[in-house]
């Protein structure tokens, strides 16, 4: 673990400051200065990924640190969006997820920047990853709601959808996205490598992440409600899937293959 | 009827739990997949049992559009079961096995994956299909390696490192001085070299760039030290920590690669037919074969070596891959969005 005294480190710091003061002001039942907090930190976050692309001069994805530093900045727009269109509460987890998912960015991950080896000069670069950073942030909802799901007793007061049929919202809003970070990764493995699939640690993790989902759907279908905390059950293993498919096969020498460079 | 209907229904019941089934089971055999590495994975997932499996998971897909109705009256959920049929199909079609079943049965003959090796200057149409290079095959064309090149970020580093593990990363820059802080100098580069030679002359020692192939990048580095002395050190990018036991400090020569080149022609019966200059992400598409820049002569740069794949299969698993896409999308994101917008036009 260590501090990061630069400019780079500073914005992170104050955007996970921002996001736990919107976290507290929020548990506080000071939604609108939580509001105001979360909003203060996705625009030092902005500011944060915008300094880190005019560094590095290409999009920040390549690494871990870069792409932790999106999925903290995807946060707040994520959770306006899944507010105020698709009536799913929870903002307050929303601040949470993105103080946890700043954390390694800030603290653990090497900011160092590097310059782009041939495999990562492509088009499909952006899109691949970018399109699973989104549905992980989606994921990561759906996770949030599932626990809520199996933990707290049903309230009827709530103004927004309760929390099994948020987690199936947000899984069918994420499971598209999941799906064309694959597709798009598979299509540039022909591109770079030769072949659609290779059978690489990192696809095989990923295609597991996206059959957890696919049952999780066949579930729902079969049982409906009848089974909901199988529903919630089948979300939390997805989330678990999706963990081991961002971090352990990119830092455990368990899976070393293709997609190593990305540690 | 009723008889009949409930029937149906167990019928339909059983397809949805031999559907789990068949999930969970590629569920668990991915993450063996993944333990066991990309090469022993391939091999596994090739297998005569893993084929049957496959050839099931895609009839089960088939059987399920037929008995579920609405398979078939909902667009998206049609087009996502026929998407992965698709790309199962394509995926049978272009493996080992296929290429197998093809050979025998339609007498197709056609190499699935294998490397070629090209000197520059050279032709060549043997496509090397094992590890040791012992067995290979022709194709009807050949492929002809003008030029290798290999192209680097500019600056190069020179990184600089005291025993105490103070670390410096110096931009190449010839003629440049790099002041390494209070009391130890600093350090200047005064020459770089792409081929490093060392001869005697006169009984001396003479550093030189040779012309003639080869490849052995080196920096000529003078560290002045606070006391006026000077010493002049070699850094070699192919061998780190290469330096004399009393220096005060460890330097290294890093150059990171920006892309890696083959100017590639296609002849075809004594003609030049097509060319293209094959990077990484960017293969050669011809005859039925894309052809990637895969490896290279990195003692001398004099051949490249590109891999090769047959393109069997390969525009069904992408028509697969259209519709698995555009079925998601547009049953989970569009056909909501749409009944959203519908109320207000109205």
């Amino acid at each position: 673990m260590e501090i990061k005294f630069t400019l780079q480190g500073l914005l992170v710091y104050l955007t996970m400051a921002a996001y736990l003061a919107a976290f507290v002001a929020t548990s506080l039942r000071r939604a609108r200065l939580g509001h105001i907090l979360f909003l203060a930190g996705f625009a030092i976050s902005v500011i944060a990924y915008g300094y880190r692309w005019n560094h590095v001069r290409h999009v920040p994805l390549q690494n871990l640190f870069e792409v932790f530093l999106s999925l903290g900045m995807l946060c707040y727009p994520i959770s306006l969006f899944s507010r105020r269109v698709l009536r799913i509460g929870g903002q307050w987890a929303d601040m949470v997820i993105g103080t946890i998912v700043l954390f390694p960015a800030g603290f653990v991950f090497n900011a160092e920047p590097q310059q782009l080896p041939p495999a990562l000069q492509s088009w499909l670069f952006a899109p691949h990853v970018a399109v699973y950073m989104f549905s992980y942030v989606f994921m990561g909802k759906a996770f949030f709601q599932a626990c809520e799901h199996l933990l707290t007793s049903p309230r009827t007061d709530s103004p927004f959808l309760p929390p099994e049929q948020a987690t199936y919202e947000m899984i069918c809003v994420g499971f598209p996205l999941l799906t064309l970070g694959l597709i798009l990764g598979s299509y540039w493995g022909k591109q770079a490598w030769g072949d659609y699939w290779g059978w690489d640690p990192k696809e095989l993790w990923s295609l597991v992440s996206w059959l957890v989902y696919v049952a999780y759907f066949h579930v729902r279908y079969m049982f409906g409600r009848r089974h909901a905390r199988l529903n919630s059950q089948l979300a939390i293993l997805g989330m678990a899937a999706i963990i081991i498919t961002l971090l352990w096969v990119n830092l455990s020498r368990l899976f070393p293959g293709l997609h190593s460079y990305a540690s | 009827m009723g008889i009949m209907g409930n029937s149906m229904n167990e019928f339909r019941r059983a397809i949805l739990w031999t559907a789990l089934a068949v999930i969970a089971l590629l569920t668990v055999l991915s993450i063996y997949g993944a333990f066991i590495g990309a090469e022993r994975a391939q091999e596994f997932f090739n297998r005569i049992p893993l084929a049957v499996y496959w050839m099931f998971f895609a009839m089960l897909l088939a059987v399920a559009i037929v008995v579920f109705p609405r398979l078939v009256r909902v667009p998206g959920l049609l087009t996502v079961h026929a998407g992965c049929i698709l790309i199962l199909a394509g995926g049978m079609w272009g493996s080992k096995l296929g290429n197998d079943l093809q050979r025998r049965l339609l007498r197709i003959e056609k190499i699935r994956d294998g490397r070629m090796v090209i000197y520059e200057g050279t032709s060549e149409n043997r496509v090397l299909l094992d590890d040791a290079g012992r067995v290979s095959k022709a194709l009807p064309f050949s492929l002809r390696l003008k030029d290798f090149r290999i192209e680097y970020y500019q600056p190069a580093n020179l990184y600089i490192e005291t025993r105490d593990g103070r670390r410096w990363k110096v931009p190449v820059e010839v003629g440049k001085q790099f002041a390494l802080g209070e009391g130890l100098g600093t350090a200047k580069v005064v020459r770089a070299f792409e081929n490093f030679k060392m001869s005697k002359q006169d009984g001396k020692n003479v550093f030189l760039d040779d012309p003639n192939a080869g490849s052995n990048p080196a920096l000529e580095v003078q560290i002045a030290q606070p006391n006026g002395q000077v010493a002049t050190r070699y850094v070699f990018e192919k061998f780190p920590g290469h330096s004399q036991g009393q220096d005060a400090f460890l330097l290294s020569y890093h150059r990171a690669i920006s892309d890696f080149i083959s100017e590639i022609e296609v002849v075809e019966n004594g003609k030049v037919v097509a060319a293209k200059d094959v990077e990484v992400n960017y293969p050669l598409h011809f005859g039925g074969y894309h052809f990637y820049q895969s490896s290279y002569d990195d003692k001398a740069g004099q051949f490249t070596v590109l891999s090769v794949y047959s393109d069997t299969g390969l525009y069904i698993v992408y028509a697969g891959y259209w519709l698995l896409c555009l079925g998601a999308v547009w049953h989970f994101w569009l056909r909501h969005a749409l009944k959203r917008l519908r109320p207000k036009s109205a």
